[in-house]
């Protein structure tokens, strides 16, 4: 090319560069002078503000530790928990049941087989009979909810007649005395001395043993008792160890087994995940060696120590919750709706718009340069406003260090998302103020509650092909990406939150992102949402431009 | 064809028709413009706005062809670096100082920020706006911002220049500086087009008229040629005097008046065939009456009674 064709190429650019640059600044000034933009763009700090706020203070409460697995109740209040009669094999539902109490061996019984009908000795008794006593032990409590005979009240003279011919004894836990010093019974007690049991009647007895004082735990020794166990380098998959002794069960009495449930409320299983290992955890890795899921037998690992996995895991729901919630789906919403919606539209019902259409320039480049104009606005207010979120946050979160470096390209990716969404909607809004001044605005709010719920139900599962056909599914799809990338040990937290009921809300706000082409590569993802929400604005800018185009402007 | 061409005429329409829905706006117009002021003269509705409307490539014609400067204005915005507009519109950005908004508009052209203050600063200094360039539109009168409105479609030096009744609503010294910037936009060469409900406007801007009536082309040319056939045409003159009657009896014996008329108290109406003869005797009868005369009219001289003589004319004819 000659000299003066290039000089010629060169002129044309910088024309087009001055144009583009007036209108640019034009919407800029336009935006600047109205109310509603400030409205909105104050709104949107403010949000950002209160949500800090709200970060500040969960950070200032720090992060309680919490019982898991729910052993340090005192149900029956016998000053024992949960955790405590677990081990010692008693319920915690009956406040007689606690550990060191005696435990009753049975030895004998006659019931309808034996003929034999009495015996003698001394030992707790249980049944129905006649009773010559030597001894017998007036203060005897047993069960709590045992029929107990309670020989400290007076005991009343029998009635006449023969005992189990003439009348029997109706309730249980009763006795009378017969002249002769022997007593008809029916119910529980401890006595020595010899027992006849008429036929059809029943009789057990047995001894209890010593009981001794166990010191109750204080409750706080079952919160964080059964802490995550797991090599951080991850070589074997296999993981996990039972710190506090309630899935392997050593020096369990052989008779409590009495939990069938376990941590989870499902049946008790030593191994649940089945891998021929009791008590342990699998994790289980891809390739790359993240971890995709972690499988665990019951009452493993199941009261972690809160604090070391909610403080990092917390912080992360909080940057990912925000820049979905806050700047995708409220921000990127939003400031389309209020700013770019009257771009070309209140130019028209001005009768303004002569004074820049009377000029060398096309109506489609027009639309991109209003376009542009408006982008100017809210995406560096957007490029502010997460860096701004990014530097508070990284200076309150978790870490050694005194800014949490990795967070910035996660805030970024938030910006750079929302302007994608500004661009899309931006680009729809416009087109569709276009095609009815009139009505446009009401099409706009119905999309705008459509997009709003097919962002929730993205956010609850990305794979629901129906919230696909909307634009910030893929946008979150991007956030999704790129905490994979910045953070990739983010599946790791949310397996971990999810297996061992870790309340960090991360599993609620993160998945792990669905368009990667089975690649389960985040790039893949990124590229893909990237591309459909560029054609979408591209589309929707030239069904705009061709509109416009042949818009009769009265 | 987006070539601009010198040979093209400025403004070219040839069989231009538009009609929104049953309603014509403007009706088999064929016209060809260049060079000099030219006043766009029809009553309201007459259809100048639609016209110049299809001139800015607002509107499509519904039939025929327009070029300027031989190019479509519809498909091509290429024409629109050689013209300004200004448009009947009052609305503006007001919170602009007439600066900003100038150079702002004038950057659309391609000019670069300096270049494009330098320009605006120069032609608000051409329409006499040069001392409050620094205040805000909205603080300004309406002529005022009639002239800065004038202002921003010369920023650019244009060739040609369309006006959509620039004087309307200005008080009498806006119009008067007005109509000089369009006189002197006229006598440094370029081509002119004002529209104008007024006659009397239209008559001390130019003499090439183009005149519409219901969106027909009624009349094309100049207008001293028109109105000299229009004096030849019954008239009517109205003086304000103490006597009229003594007044008639000397009117009534001169040669151009066929008639008098006493509408009011102290009014005299006379009847011509012959304006221009009527108003050279008018003078001499006066100052031999020896009468104070309070005003003299002409109510037949107005654009009405003009496109009344012409459609009546056609219909004779």
């Amino acid at each position: 090319m000659d000299k003066k064709g290039l000089s010629l190429k060169e002129s044309v650019w910088s024309q087009l560069d001055r144009k583009a640059g007036a209108i640019i600044e034009l919407t800029i000034r336009q935006l600047r002078h109205r109310l509603s933009t400030w409205v909105v763009l104050g709104v949107g700090v403010l949000i950002m503000l209160l949500l800090l706020a709200f970060y500040v203070d969960s950070v200032r409460d720090g992060f309680e530790s919490i019982d898991n697995d729910g052993d340090s109740v005192d149900e029956d209040e016998d000053g024992y928990p949960l955790g405590q009669e677990i081990k010692y094999g008693h319920s915690d539902f009956d406040s007689s049941q606690y550990p060191g109490v005696g435990k009753y061996i049975p030895i004998g019984e006659i019931d309808d087989n034996d003929l034999l009908r009495n015996t003698s000795g001394n030992y707790s008794w249980f049944g129905q009979g006649i009773l010559d006593p030597v001894w017998i032990n007036m203060n005897y409590t047993g069960n709590e909810w045992d029929p107990i005979i309670n020989w400290q009240d007076e005991i009343n003279t029998c009635p006449e007649g023969e005992a189990f011919t003439d009348w029997v004894l109706v309730e249980y836990g009763s006795a009378c005395v017969y002249g002769n010093g022997e007593y008809v019974f029916k119910g529980e007690f401890q006595a020595s001395g010899s027992v006849e049991v008429p036929m059809d009647y029943y009789l057990a007895w047995g001894i209890y043993t010593d009981s001794f004082y166990v010191e109750p735990d204080p409750i706080s020794m079952y919160i964080d008792e059964d802490d995550i166990n797991w090599d951080d380098i991850l070589l074997q998959s296999s993981q996990g160890f039972d710190d506090d002794g309630d899935c392997t069960r050593e020096n369990w009495s052989e008779d409590s087994n009495w939990i069938y449930v376990d941590d989870e409320g499902e049946e008790f299983d030593n191994d649940k995940n089945g891998n021929g290992i009791i008590c342990d955890v699998q994790w289980i890795l891809d390739g790359d060696g993240n971890v995709i899921e972690i499988n665990k037998d019951s009452n493993v690992d199941e009261d972690p120590i809160d604090e070391k996995f909610m403080g990092e895991s917390s912080h992360r729901t909080f940057i990912i919750g925000v820049g979905k919630m806050a700047f995708v789906i409220l921000l990127g919403l939003f400031l389309p709706l209020f700013l770019s919606l009257g771009l070309i539209r209140d130019e028209t019902e001005n009768g303004t718009l002569h004074y820049l259409l009377s000029k060398p320039i096309h109506r489609g480049e027009f639309i991109i340069y209003r376009l542009l104009g408006y982008l100017s606005v809210t995406g560096t207010y957007i490029l502010f406003l997460s860096l701004f979120m990014g530097l508070f946050s990284s200076l309150l979160g978790p870490g050694e260090s005194i800014i949490r470096l990795s967070d910035m390209p996660i805030w970024l990716g938030i910006g750079f998302a929302t302007i994608l969404v500004l661009c899309a909607y931006g680009a729809l809004f416009n087109t569709l103020a276009l095609i009815s001044p009139k009505y446009g605005i009401y099409v706009c709010i119905s999309i705008g509650v459509w997009e709003f719920v097919m962002g929730i139900l993205t956010i609850a599962n990305p794979n629901w092909t129906i919230s696909a056909i909307s634009i910030n599914h893929w946008a979150l799809q991007i956030i999704d990406s790129i905490v994979l990338i910045a953070w990739p040990d983010t599946l790791q937290l949310q397996q971990m939150s999810l297996a061992f009921n870790l309340e960090t809300g991360l599993d609620i706000f993160w998945k792990p992102p669905a368009h990667t082409l089975g690649t389960s590569n985040p790039l893949v993802s990124i590229f893909i949402s990237i591309i459909m929400l560029s054609l979408f604005t591209v589309s929707m800018l030239g069904i705009g431009q061709s509109i416009f185009k042949n818009r009769e402007i009265m | 064809m987006n070539e601009i061409s010198n040979k093209s005429p400025s403004v070219m329409l040839d069989h231009v028709s538009k009609w929104y829905g049953e309603v014509i706006g403007l009706n088999d117009i064929s016209l060809a413009i260049e060079g000099g002021v030219t006043g766009i003269l029809g009553p309201n509705g007459a259809g100048k706005s639609t016209l110049f409307k299809i001139l800015m490539g607002r509107l499509k014609p519904s039939q025929g062809a327009v070029r300027l400067f031989g190019i479509d204005p519809w498909k091509s915005t290429t024409p629109y670096r050689r013209i300004g507009y200004v448009s009947e519109s009052e609305r503006m950005y007001d919170w602009m100082t007439s600066l900003d908004f100038i150079s702002t508009l004038a950057r659309l052209h391609g000019m670069s920020r300096e270049e494009a203050v330098e320009r605006s600063k120069h032609v608000l200094n051409f329409v006499g706006l040069g001392d409050v360039y620094y205040k805000e539109i909205g603080k300004y009168s309406k002529g005022m911002r009639q002239r800065v409105k004038i202002a921003h479609a010369l920023v650019h030096n244009p060739d040609l220049i369309i006006l959509d009744e620039p004087l309307h609503g200005c008080d009498p010294i806006a119009r008067t500086s007005i109509m000089n910037v369009i006189r002197e936009l006229g006598l440094q060469g370029k081509t002119v087009l004002v529209s104008s409900h007024i006659l009397e406007e239209i008559e001390r801007i130019t003499e090439q008229i183009v005149i519409l009536n219901n969106g027909k082309l009624l009349a094309i040319g100049n207008l001293h040629a028109i109105r000299d056939l229009l004096d030849q045409h019954p008239h009517r003159i109205l003086i304000n005097c103490e006597n009229p009657r003594d007044l008639a009896g000397l009117f009534i014996a001169s040669e151009p008046v066929y008639g008098v008329r006493f509408p009011d108290k102290g009014q005299l109406e006379i009847h011509t065939n012959n304006l221009s003869a009527a108003h050279d005797v008018l003078p001499s009868l006066i100052v031999k009456s020896n009468q104070k005369i309070t005003s003299i009219e002409n109510p037949d001289d107005n654009l009405d009674s003009l496109i009344g003589y012409l459609i009546g004319g056609i219909n004779h004819g």
